[in-house]
């Protein structure tokens, strides 16, 4: 117990009976030296539990209010032997406790209570100590807490010690369960306070804090109101008492992770209601009105949100140190006020409301006033923050929007991914010298991010004109990846430690003693995540979420990454260790992200059964989160089916909720309206509306090009080549196409340049005979690739072309080697038929008819016939879907 | 005549009432509105040598004598045409005053004695003993004095347990320990009927501590609807109207005390206008009533009506030189109007007579503020926010002095908890924009503005705060800026700042039709306020050329005939300019060439 941070105790403790209570507890423990009569221990473990469960009740921020005597005699109840075994000594421990704090009834007992708790701190001249005797070293973490104990007693003043018997008896009163019964009955059955309107708020409130617990599994790990159980908000006020300022920070700073983390699945008014309670309780710890802006954030409360900053800024003058990670001393006493972090979270706000004019604004003010002030931490987060904005929005240029570049130091005007690219290097330097490791890391991603999406160009527009190649390089993405994960082992490395980590192992010690007192028989049976589910004997995670969060994104990105570059095998495997390594860490909004990717891997490869059947189970597990990720892979799903199975109306259906989607209020998002526009392409395509479906291509890639998405135009070039080849005109298809390709190889998109090369060589098939030879060597080049790293969709088109190559080519015969077409087409009749891609399956199916005819083999040609036949019936008769889709539409 | 008889008769018997409730206050204030009372029987005369020179003047104005002695601003104040017997006879509009009869008064018995007793301690500020005695009283005098002394001792604990518990995350609420047993009781009362005007008054100051505000509102109308001479319960009630809408949902009737708490309601929401009115019809009846006047002072200072509230002020302070009540209002007037040395003198007199009321702390730190003493200001603004955390101007004021002495974060905290007393304190929002502005956050600001405009939206000062955020250099919003001040130019800017930056705004985005018409306003407006200066030589200058090349030659002409008065550069540029207008007058092509072009 040694060592433990002093840091706690900074202030001095503010004296309650639950503190009391804790120092006879600690007595027991460590029992003064000339104590009349050894406290019999049971074994040494037992000793060592208490020893635990006392640091942790004095370190612990699951709530901001102390535990009453009942709830204390339970947990204790529970850690005295290590389970709900009977055991004598427990219960006469708890006995002797009580009978102790109602013994406390004079001011002089208190006096003498604690002149006798001095005398179990061992003197520092004692070096050999008996065996039997425990001395509490006064430099340990309990040891300073009876100090910070004492010394606060001894400067209460007469008043305050008042006080305190006054709220002892209350204390101990508390366990008599009559206590206060009679009180609150009148207090609601009186029949002029129903009529009140206050009463039912008041009523209705504390309902809820009660109810949130009798509902705060389905919350998950952020419900952590288990301390209030049953316990009204209002009535008896006089029962509550506060922790420590630092544990009250601790608090409302995991109240906020979780916040942050889980945004959507926070009960609004069950945890405003808190938060007012709380700051009627300390209305100078401003550092609620955070927490309120944050619920109102995350809950689009525009209004309430941007009040509750103001109002947090103007109180705390940006002191206290959100981004920063330490609050500023104070430089000789004269206050200056950060006022730039009040910026930097106001754009922040806006970027989240999908204000970017507003956001820019504020940021870029953000930038000014950190520089006029020298704060060089806030100056980095912002430019970061602004980076963030630039790569989320579309924002074709920033000129006339950003009041003037020179504000942020860049000279010439330049284009909007220029100047994102300077930010994101300028923040990374500035990190990197003022050793915000995590904010290095985030910059490291947003780079990667950028490198990814992005050519670079070179920034001077006059000069010699080196020859450069105008492509990406993925060796830049992986480089910066790879340095993001250093992260990781510089905190492993160099023990730094962000503030207040110092309650979060004890924090979840209790939670999971809260847990056992709940339901002790499941406890051992069910555990969600073993990851941070520590048992009484496991050790504490040293790196704090936070950092988890930022390394875990690191393998979503890589998995983005991999997903452009084509390698499935790859996005699957990064996918499955963000999702197993980093879940307990990660947001919702993260975390189903790559539970999207896996599903879509098992579209691609395993067919549409299974992914439904996946969905399903993340649907249930992201039920909360609202707009989410998997909303937006079920749509897509469903129109993949059903343009495959030839249900034209439910695409039309799936694609008009996609435009409703994509016609967000709060904010465009200008991947997701892509995404909903070569889906509407898409289906018009199926539907042999070539015109339209062009016209809708057309206009896309025009927006698309503004806004630099050439990723993007490469896909949506393929498909324009696509509805040429099926509207039959090759020529111009070509051309598409070739454009595409282009794109492709800028990019580094692999398997889309293998998708294009196919296409490519389609187009020169259908163009004649004459090209078979050039459409091979086209197809036998895209092979491997597509064989390797191809879903089934792809695979089988490969397949098709490849035989229709062969079929097409004078050379060749069937007869000399049949199983050069037949294995292809088998496979490809098998992968599509798992699709349940009816078009194409009927192709290969004619295809194979054809060639059995040929060989002679009368049998298998009428089987395949038959196979073709039903393709078409159900192409053409698609009906309108099952009940089940229309359901889930 | 019989009607101020009658008046007086329910003023009497009100004040004896009150005062055996220990309602001293409310006594207090109808004491000073029974003397108020303007005495119509020639009585006068026996007093009448006490008559000051310049009233001899006046002889057919004599009765007003009786009282104090005529001045200038008495005499303002009496209605031309009109007597007040005519308004003390029937109210305006035509609505009779419900006449409310007196409580009947509880028979002497042997409770009374204890009753006495109870008093008595209840004077000695020996609250819980007062309450002691009379837990077996039943009547209904002893329950109300009984429940009064209760809530008083737990005020009194109150107060006295903010300073004990203390801690270091603040101070935190402590209620009244006795509200819920108080409740409970009164509200047994009101169910069973039992209960007075007086404990109807209790209840809902109660409900009102507890947080109940619209049953509170109900129950305190059901108390002054059957009591209405208890000035005390009007003024909780006027506390808890905090919009026009909840004044006027209340159903009271009409009684003439009504008038007064409708007067200073409406002062409260800043109608001032209307309460003025309330105000001088009162006054027909009640007219030496010091309090009225210091109302009428208050609502013309806020009219900005500066110098008929001195006067006022400086009668009242005549009449009754130990006043404090309102003196803060004078204090801020004469801060407004740089009266070092009247300021001085008013806050030595304060200082004598109570040193620590809020108001004498506050009327001493603006004195030391007018005098450049930042540092003294916010040490006497600390205090008086000792004696009174809710004083809100002092908080808003000591903003103001921290801004004065550059402690920014100091100034945005006092301003902030101003603002969180009362929320539409556009003042304190006013004073936190502009605190951020001085901090070059014109962005930040431009939200504090918008508060404090969208509270006061006819002030125009606060639309060209806005504006001016918009205008400013890291922002240039100049489209916004423009519809700010054209708002600023609808609202009557004193300072003609809008009209002016509208002109410069619209011709640097080159509308100059609109520059010019906003420039010829901005003249007219100078020549009519008879103000010179160099906004005047700009608009000349402007008005000039764009005539110049509107081909309105003789316009043209005009205004730089006019330029011609001043020195300086433009003169010159306005004799070229004349010569060029000639030129072109006389046709010669030469200048057709030069001007090529408009």
């Amino acid at each position: 117990m040694a060592g433990a941070s002093k840091e706690g105790f900074s202030g001095i403790v503010n004296l309650t009976p639950h503190k009391i209570a804790l120092c006879h507890l600690i007595q027991y423990f460590a029992p003064a030296a000339h104590s009349s009569l050894p406290i019999p221990f049971k074994s040494v473990s037992q000793h060592n539990r208490l020893g635990l469960f006392l640091f942790s009740l004095t370190r612990a921020c699951n709530d901001f209010v102390e535990p009453s005597l009942d709830e204390l005699i339970t947990q204790f109840k529970a850690v005295g032997v290590g389970g709900f075994e009977y055991d004598w000594f427990v219960d006469w421990l708890i006995e002797d406790l009580t009978s102790r704090l109602s013994a406390l009834s004079s001011p002089d007992d208190l006096y003498n209570f604690f002149e006798k708790l001095r005398g179990i701190l061992s003197p520092a001249e004692v070096t050999n100590m008996e065996d039997e005797q425990c001395f509490l070293d006064p430099s340990s973490h309990l040891g300073v807490f009876i100090r910070c104990c004492i010394l606060a007693f001894s400067i209460l003043t007469f008043e305050g010690v008042c006080h305190l018997l006054s709220n002892m008896a209350a204390y101990c009163n508390s366990t008599d369960p009559m206590y206060g019964l009679p009180e609150e009955d009148a207090f609601n059955t009186d029949p002029v306070l129903q009529e009140s309107h206050e009463y039912h708020e008041l009523n209705r409130a504390s309902d809820k804090y009660i109810h949130d617990f009798e509902a705060g599994s389905s919350a998950g790990e952020s419900s952590s109101f288990h301390i209030q159980a049953g316990r009204p908000l209002y009535g008896v006020p006089d029962k509550l008492f506060l922790r420590s300022k630092w544990q009250i920070q601790g608090y409302l700073n995991e109240q906020a992770d979780l916040l942050e983390r889980h945004a959507g699945s926070f009960r609004f008014n069950t945890f405003e209601a808190t938060l007012k309670h709380l700051q009627k309780m300390a209305p100078d710890m401003h550092h609620v009105k955070y927490l309120r802006y944050l619920n109102n954030l995350y809950n689009d409360d525009y209004l309430s949100a941007l009040d509750n900053l103001h109002c947090y800024f103007d109180y705390s003058a940006g002191m206290e140190g959100i981004f920063t990670g330490s609050s500023a001393p104070p430089v000789s006493g004269i206050q200056v006020g950060r006022y730039e972090s009040a910026l930097l979270c106001l754009g922040i706000m806006h970027t989240r409301f999908g204000h970017s004019k507003q956001a820019l604004e504020a940021l870029t003010e953000a930038v000014r006033i950190s520089q006029q002030n020298n704060d060089d931490s806030c100056l980095t987060y912002t430019l970061a923050a602004m980076c963030d904005l630039l790569s989320k929005i579309g924002i074709c240029s920033t000129s006339g929007i950003i009041g003037s570049q020179y504000s942020l130091g860049l000279g010439t005007p330049l284009s909007t991914q220029q100047q994102l690219l300077v930010l994101l290097k300028r923040s990374l330097k500035r990190a990197e010298s003022l050793k915000l490791t995590c904010l290095v890391a985030f910059n490291r991603l947003a780079l990667a991010g950028f490198y990814l999406k992005h050519v670079n160009r070179p920034l001077l527009s006059f000069g010699p004109k080196a020859s450069i190649k105008l492509r990406t390089n993925p060796t830049h993405v992986c480089k910066e990846l790879r340095l993001s994960s250093y992260l990781l082992s510089e905190f492993g490395s160099d023990g730094l430690s962000l503030p207040n980590d110092g309650g979060t192992f004890s924090t979840a010690w209790l939670k999971n003693l809260e847990k056992l007192i709940n339901s002790p028989t499941s406890f051992n049976g069910k555990r969600t995540n073993d990851y941070d589910t520590f048992h009484f004997t496991s050790q504490p995670n040293p790196i704090p979420g936070s950092v988890l969060q930022l390394a875990g994104a690191s393998y979503l990105l890589r998995a983005t990454s991999w997903e452009l570059y084509g390698s499935a095998p790859l996005v699957r495997s990064n996918a499955l260790i963000y999702a197993t390594c980093f879940a307990d860490s990660a947001s919702s909004s993260e975390l189903s992200l790559a539970y999207c990717k896996l599903i879509q891997h098992l579209a691609v490869f395993k067919g549409y059964k299974e992914a439904f059947i996946a969905l399903k189970l993340a649907e249930e597990k992201f039920s909360s989160v609202s707009k989410s990720h998997i909303h937006l892979l079920k749509f897509q799903l469903l129109h993949e089916r059903a343009l495959h199975r030839g249900q034209l109306k439910l695409a039309q259906q799936v694609c008009d909720e996609l435009g409703i989607l994509a016609s967000s209020i709060t904010g465009v998002d200008l991947e997701l309206k892509t995404e909903a526009s070569i889906r509407l392409a898409r289906t018009l395509l199926a539907a042999n509306q070539f015109s339209q479906a062009a016209a809708v291509a057309c206009s896309l890639f025009c927006e698309c090009y503004k806004f630099n998405l050439h990723v993007e135009n490469a896909t949506i070039l393929l498909l324009l080549a696509e509805i040429h080849k099926k509207s039959g005109n090759a020529v111009l298809g070509l051309s598409y196409a070739l454009a595409s390709l282009s794109f492709c190889r800028t990019f580094n998109l692999d398997l889309l340049e293998a998708s294009t090369t196919l296409t490519i060589a389609e187009l020169w098939l259908s163009l004649g005979r004459s090209h078979a030879k050039r459409a091979s060597n086209l197809v036998h080049q895209t092979l491997p690739m597509i064989l390797g790293h191809g879903g089934l969709e792809l695979r089988a088109r490969a397949n098709i072309a490849f035989v229709k190559c062969h079929l097409c080519d004078p050379s060749f015969s069937v007869s000399d080697d049949a199983e050069m077409v037949l294995d292809p087409l088998r496979q490809a009749a098998e992968d599509l038929e798992t699709l349940e891609f009816h078009e194409m399956a009927a192709e290969a199916f004619y295809l194979a008819a054809v060639v059995y005819d040929a060989l002679g083999r009368a049998e298998e040609r009428e089987a395949a016939a038959a196979s073709f036949k039903n393709h078409i019936v159900a192409l053409e008769n698609p009906g309108s879907g099952s009940e089940d889709e229309q359901r889930n539409l | 005549m019989g009607s101020k008889e009658s008046y007086r008769n329910e003023l009497r018997s009100a004040i004896r009432q009150l005062g055996d409730r220990c309602l001293y206050s409310a006594s207090k204030w109808a004491g000073e509105l029974l003397v108020g009372i303007d005495q119509d029987q020639p009585r006068s005369s026996a007093i009448a040598g006490k008559a000051t020179p310049s009233s001899s003047a006046r002889p057919h104005h004599q009765q007003e004598h009786l009282h104090r002695d005529g001045s200038s601003f008495r005499r303002s104040r009496s209605r031309p045409g009109g007597d007040s017997e005519v308004f003390s006879a029937t109210p305006s509009g035509g609505v009779s005053y419900v006449s409310t009869p007196s409580p009947v008064e509880d028979e002497i018995d042997d409770g009374a004695d204890y009753y006495l007793l109870a008093k008595s301690y209840f004077d000695c500020k020996e609250y819980r003993r007062a309450a002691h005695v009379l837990r077996t009283q039943t009547s209904k005098k002893s329950i109300f004095l009984r429940c009064y002394a209760l809530y008083l001792a737990g005020e009194k604990r109150k107060e006295e347990e903010m300073i004990e518990l203390e801690g270091p995350l603040g101070r935190s609420e402590v209620c009244n320990g006795e509200l819920t047993h108080l409740e409970r009781e009164l509200s047994a009362l009101r169910r069973s009927g039992a209960i007075d005007a007086f404990c109807l008054y209790l209840y809902g100051i109660v409900l009102r501590d507890k947080g109940c505000e619209s049953l509170a509102c109900s129950v305190l109308v059901e108390s002054v609807n059957s009591y209405p001479w208890n000035w005390s319960a009007w003024s909780e009630l006027q506390g808890l109207c905090t919009t026009l809408d909840i004044l006027r949902s209340l159903n009271l009737k009409n009684h003439w005390m009504k008038d007064f708490f409708l007067a200073n309601a409406y002062q409260e929401l800043k109608m001032y206008n209307e309460a003025l009115a309330k105000y001088e019809y009162l006054l027909g009846i009640f007219r030496f009533s010091d309090y009225i006047q210091a109302q009428i002072a208050t609502a013309k200072y806020s009219l900005r009506d500066f110098d008929e509230a001195e006067i006022i002020f400086e009668e009242l302070l005549r009449i009754d030189p130990y006043r404090v009540d309102s003196m803060d209002i004078y204090s801020n007037l004469l801060y407004a109007k740089e009266s070092f040395s009247s300021l001085s003198c008013l806050a030595h007199r304060v200082f004598l007579t109570d040193k620590y009321r809020p108001e004498s702390c506050c009327i001493i730190a603006n004195y030391y503020s007018l005098k450049g003493l930042h540092e003294k200001s916010v040490v006497y603004f600390r205090r008086a926010l000792k004696l009174n955390r809710k004083y809100l101007s002092a908080w808003t004021l000591m903003g103001h002095e921290y801004v004065e002495m550059k402690n920014t974060p100091a100034a945005i905290d006092a301003y902030r908890r101003a603002v969180d007393i009362n929320p539409r304190d556009y003042r304190a929002w006013y004073g936190l924009g502009q605190t951020y502005e001085m901090m070059n956050m014109p962005f930040y600001a431009l939200y504090y503005f918008r508060r404090s405009a969208f509270l006061q939206p006819t002030d125009a000062r606060l639309w060209i705060a806005m504006g001016q955020c918009y205008e400013s250099v890291p922002l240039q919003m100049l489209e916004e800026a423009i519809k700010c001040y054209a708002r600023a130019a609808n609202c009557n800017d004193r300072e003609g700042i809008a009209l002016h930056q509208l002109a410069k705004l619209h011709s640097i985005l080159g509308r100059s039709e609109q520059a010019a018409f906003y420039y010829k306003k901005d003249l007219e407006r100078m020549e009519a306020e008879d103000r010179q200066g160099p906004n005047m030589i700009e608009a000349l200058l402007f008005l000039a050329r764009h005539c110049k090349a509107e081909k309105r030659i003789e316009e043209a002409e005009m205004y730089c005939t006019r330029l011609l008065d001043y020195t300086g550069p433009e003169k010159e540029t306005a004799k070229s300019l004349l010569r060029g207008l000639k030129m072109a007058q006389s046709g010669f092509p030469s200048v057709e060439f030069e001007h090529f072009g408009p």
